[in-house]
Order: structure tokens, then sequence, then C-alpha cells
């Protein structure tokens, strides 16, 4: 970058300097236009929400139930981050182990890695949980002192693991041949070579899917409710909302809730992207 | 390689030992067990006010025995619940909730996760296959209902039409003309010819009528429901009489881990003095507005 901004004898801009600037003014101005657009967007929502108060015959919301229940509801974020995460930390190891596995070439591995891709894949959800919670005490009786909470996370870790697996093979297959041949040359041995050349650069690619499954996954964790054990955010808001018979204001709410979990959940995943890529052109 | 592979299949071997070994109960009698820990877990689901509901200006109290991820008296309130927490009182020992949905209680199998279902589960085949019955608590009619303006006048006028009902319900059943009742408590044959729309509860039917959907005219469920629904001033009415009578009772799993026969016997004990002592027909004139708990104790 310096040499775009050392001056000329002169005192006056290089063609290169005025160049950059106008690359710059440029980016500014798109960036505050979409600032803007969003705004327009946020306020066409609502105002599709607002009721009868700026008298447009709009969708009419009952505020005093929603502030009624708004602390009630909000207190079911916590769950649903806690189970997301957890999750998440399960799916990403085991999506890893999956991956690995479908490169291996040692059967069994192999074996291991595609049935377990393809039985969690092929298999809903919701029965998952429901094997875990339910099924598996059956066969091992201590299992069920294992709490509701904890089977929807292995499920979830599980499922999404399997899912996320083909998002790492992805990355890994992605780097290139040169740089495994590179690092042979060097004199790396296998496990070297993966932790200090393919994975890194593999990870790079792998970020944007994986926010994505995550994001789903804060959705998905509603299931685990369904055990009776878990008061996360979409079992609050379906409870209140039927026996107030107001599910549309509670729906909304926990919609509002998982928004807001998204945008942060999305603005890190932009930080990381933004860290990885630091050594990109 | 060789030493991975007998790595791998001792892996397998040990996992299927894990297994194998057990299908064995835990063994033990419940009711010492509730004893023991002191308290009892009762299966309820808080989607059905007046039955079920949660309190949510509720505290948790600090002393509660209660397992975390179970709900206290103090955070749920309704009929089912009030009777529930009656039941454990006269156990001797608190009452903790627990919320599976609706479907995972009626389908049996509960893994000891908890110990009995109060929740309006009425007793009829294939139920009893599945579940040891109390003797029932309280025993509401079913009815259908329209929209209040609709010009629907006896049951018979909605031959043909499309009618809502909650999924994995008596009244379900009673529409499918498949409900397994005792001759004397159907007290009238659905209507002809008609369309069933499945919805997951009793409350989507009613909110979708008074949100004005078109896809049905009427729908099913309890009498205590439909009542509820008026109070709460959404736009239904009830149309002509009930049209069976069913005996809701205390449901417990066949197939748990522990003995429990002394438990079943505990709780029907506890029931019947409820009936004796008043104790129902208050709890039932508290949240109906009218006794549902006469002639049940044989």
């Amino acid at each position: 970058m310096e040499i775009f901004r050392k001056k000329q004898a002169d005192g006056s801009l290089s063609h290169v300097e005025l160049l950059y600037q106008l690359q710059q003014r440029k980016q500014m101005q798109f960036r505050a236009n979409v600032a803007i657009s969003w705004i327009f967007l946020l306020l066409i929502l609502y105002v599709l929400f607002s009721g009868d108060s700026l008298g447009l015959g709009a969708i009419q919301l009952d505020t005093d139930f929603i502030k009624e229940n708004f602390t009630f509801i909000a207190q079911g974020v916590g769950d649903t981050l806690y189970i997301s995460f957890l999750s998440i930390v399960l799916a990403i190891i085991l999506a890893l182990l999956a991956a690995l596995g479908r490169l291996s070439t040692f059967p069994p591995f192999y074996a291991l890695s595609t049935f377990y891709v393809s039985l969690m894949r092929g298999t809903p959800l919701y029965l998952q949980i429901f094997f875990f919670f339910l099924a598996l005490p059956q066969i091992i009786p201590w299992w069920a002192q294992v709490p509701g909470l904890w089977a929807g996370v292995l499920a979830l870790g599980m499922n999404y693991g399997a899912y996320m697996s083909e998002t790492f093979r992805a990355g890994i297959s992605s780097v290139g041949k040169g740089q495994r041949e590179a690092a042979i040359a060097l004199g790396m041995t296998n496990g070297q070579m993966m932790r200090r050349i393919v994975l890194p650069q593999a990870l790079r690619f792998a970020i944007p899917p994986m926010g994505n499954d995550f994001i789903a996954m804060t959705k998905d964790s509603a299931m685990v409710a369904a055990t009776g054990f878990v008061h996360e955010l979409m079992w609050r808001a379906t409870r209140v909302g039927r026996t107030n018979l107001r599910n549309l204001e509670a729906l909304i709410m926990a919609a509002f809730f998982y928004w807001i979990m998204t945008l942060i959940l999305t603005a890190i995943q932009s930080r990381i992207e933004a860290r990885l890529g630091k050594g990109d052109r | 390689m060789k030493k991975l592979y007998v790595l791998f299949s001792l892996l397998v071997v040990a996992s299927l030992a894990l297994t194998a070994c057990g299908g064995s109960s835990q063994g033990g009698d419940l009711l010492d067990n509730i004893k023991k820990r002191g308290y009892v877990i009762a299966s309820t689901d808080p989607n059905y006010m007046p039955q079920s509901g949660l309190k949510t200006d509720g505290k948790r109290p600090a002393d509660t025995k209660c397992p975390s991820d179970t709900l206290t008296y103090a955070e749920m309130e309704g009929f089912d619940v009030d009777v529930a927490n009656e039941i454990a009182k006269r156990l001797g020992v608190e009452i903790c909730y627990a919320t599976p949905d609706w479907d995972v209680v009626t389908a049996g199998g509960w893994a000891d996760k908890w110990d009995m279902s109060v929740g309006s589960m009425t007793v009829k085949p294939p139920r009893p296959e599945v579940f040891h019955f109390t003797t029932p608590y309280y025993a509401p009619t079913g009815v259908l209902a329209v929209a209040a303006d609709s010009s629907y006048q006896t049951i018979e006028d909605l031959a043909g039409q499309a009618v809502c009902v909650a999924t994995a319900t008596t009244y379900l059943d009673w529409l499918n003309n498949a409900l397994d009742l005792n001759p004397t408590d159907i007290y009238a044959k659905p209507p002809e010819g008609i369309t069933i729309v499945e919805l997951p509860t009793d409350q989507e039917c009613p909110q979708a009528l008074a949100a004005g959907r078109k896809e049905f005219v009427a729908y099913a469920t309890s009498i205590t429901v439909v009542e509820s629904n008026i109070a709460a001033g959404l736009p239904v009415r009830q149309l002509g009489e009930p049209v069976f009578k069913e005996k809701n009772a205390v449901a417990i799993d066949k197939k748990s881990g522990f003995d429990t026969a002394a438990f079943l016997k505990a709780v029907d004990d506890a029931i019947k003095a409820m009936h004796a002592d008043g104790t129902l027909s208050a709890l039932s004139i508290q949240w109906f507005g009218s006794d549902l708990t006469q002639g049940l104790v044989e």
C-alpha cells in the first residue's frame, strides 16, 4: 500500500493514488447504499406488522401479550444456544473424523465413515433424537440416566456431523495436489502434512458452509424439546402461544430471537472468514 | 495395517458385548424409589389450558427436589397439574413435571424418564396393552364446534364438510368412526362423508377458524376446550349436543424397568380418596366451571 500513498514531488496526487481513491469512494458508496436498502426493507417489515396504527390495514398483533411474555420466551435463548453450541462442537469432531475416514485407504475406516454418513443423512433427525432418548435405554439400561438434553445433543451432533463431513471432504479435496507434493518433498509425514498444510487451507473453504450449518442447527435444536426436558425458545413460544390462542404473536417473538442470533452468528462467521483469508489475494 | 484390523474388530465386538448385556430391567420397586428420592415425575403437555399450561411468571422454589430439567408446581397451572400435585401430596413426595409432546406420551415405552402421565389420557383400546390405568379422575365430553356466524345447526349439517381435529386424540378416532369405547358412552355417529384435517393440537383449529381460513368448517375436541375458546373471545360456538363421553385416567408405563404394582395401587388409592373427599369435584368446578368427576368410582 505504501506505493499508493507516496506523494509526488509537487504535492499533487499520482494517477495510481487517484485510481485508489476512486475505488475506495465507490466501495464506501456501495456500503452506504446497502445499509439504506436494509433500513428500507426493515421498515416494510415493520409496517407489515404494525396493525392499524398507521391506518394501512396491516397484520394486527396483540402487543399486551407480547409484552407480558417477552421475558418468558427470551429465557429460552440460553438453552437454544447451549444445545446448538454443544452439538456443533460434536459435529465438527465427527465431521473431521468422517472426512478423514472417507479419504482413508484402510477399508474398515472408509466403510465406517461412509456407513455413518449414509445412515445419519438417510434417516430423519426426529427419529434419531428419539432413538437416543427412548430406544437406546432398552438395550443399555444405564442410558436411561442420560438427560433428554444430552440425548438431543448427541443426535443433533451426529446428524450434522454427517452433513458437515461432506463439507470438510470438499475442503480437503480443494487443496491442490502441488501443496501435498511440496509437503512430502519437505520430508513431512502424512500427519504433519494434514495438520500443517492441508487442514488449515481446507478450513478456509469450509467456514461459509459450516456457518450455514450452525445457523440451521439453532432452529433444528427446537426438535430436542419433544423429549420433554428441554424448554428452549420454540417450545416456550408454542406453549405460550397455544394456551393463550396467540400462536402468531408467540412465533413472531421466537423468530425475532432466532434472527438476532443469526445476525450475531453471521457477523462472527465473516470475522473468522476475514482472518483466515488474510494471506489470500 | 494388521494391527489396525485387529483393533477395529475388537472395537466392534466390544460394542456388541456392551449392548448385549443390556435388556434386563433396572429392578427395584418404583414406589420405594420415588419415596427415597422425594419426588414423582408426571408428564403433562402444557399445550392444553385449562388442563395444563405454563405459569409464565411462576418462580421456581429454591429448595425444590425436582431435577433441573423438570418444571415445578410453581411454574405450571391447570386441572391436570393440580390433580398431579394432589396425588404427589398424598404419596408424601414433591411433584415435578416433564413436558414431552402428546404423541410421545401415548406411544408408551418411556424408558423411566417420567413415572406417570397425568394428562387427560382416555382409557380406550389399544392403550391398555401399553399402560396400566388407574380409576378415571374425570370424564369430559367430546363435542363439535363451528364458527359463531356459520349456518350449521345440527351435527348432520356437517355431512360432506371438512372437520379439523388434533392428532392422536379420541376426537380423531370418533371422526374416523373408530372410537373403541363402551357403546353407552358414545352418543352420536360422526357426520357422513366428512374430510378430516389433522393439526398438531386442538388449539390450532379454532385459531385457524378465527383467522378466516376456509379449509374446514368445524372442529372436534373436548367440551372444556370449546368453553375456554369461547371464554377467550374466539368467534366459535358448540354445535349440537356432546357426541361421546371419555373417561380420563392416570397412566403408568407397562415397559417400566421397575416393579410398578405398589405405585399403581398407591396412585389409584389417592384418586379414589380424592373422589370421596370432594377434592376432584372442587378442582373440576374451579377449572371448568362444572363437575365432570361424578359416577366414575365403581
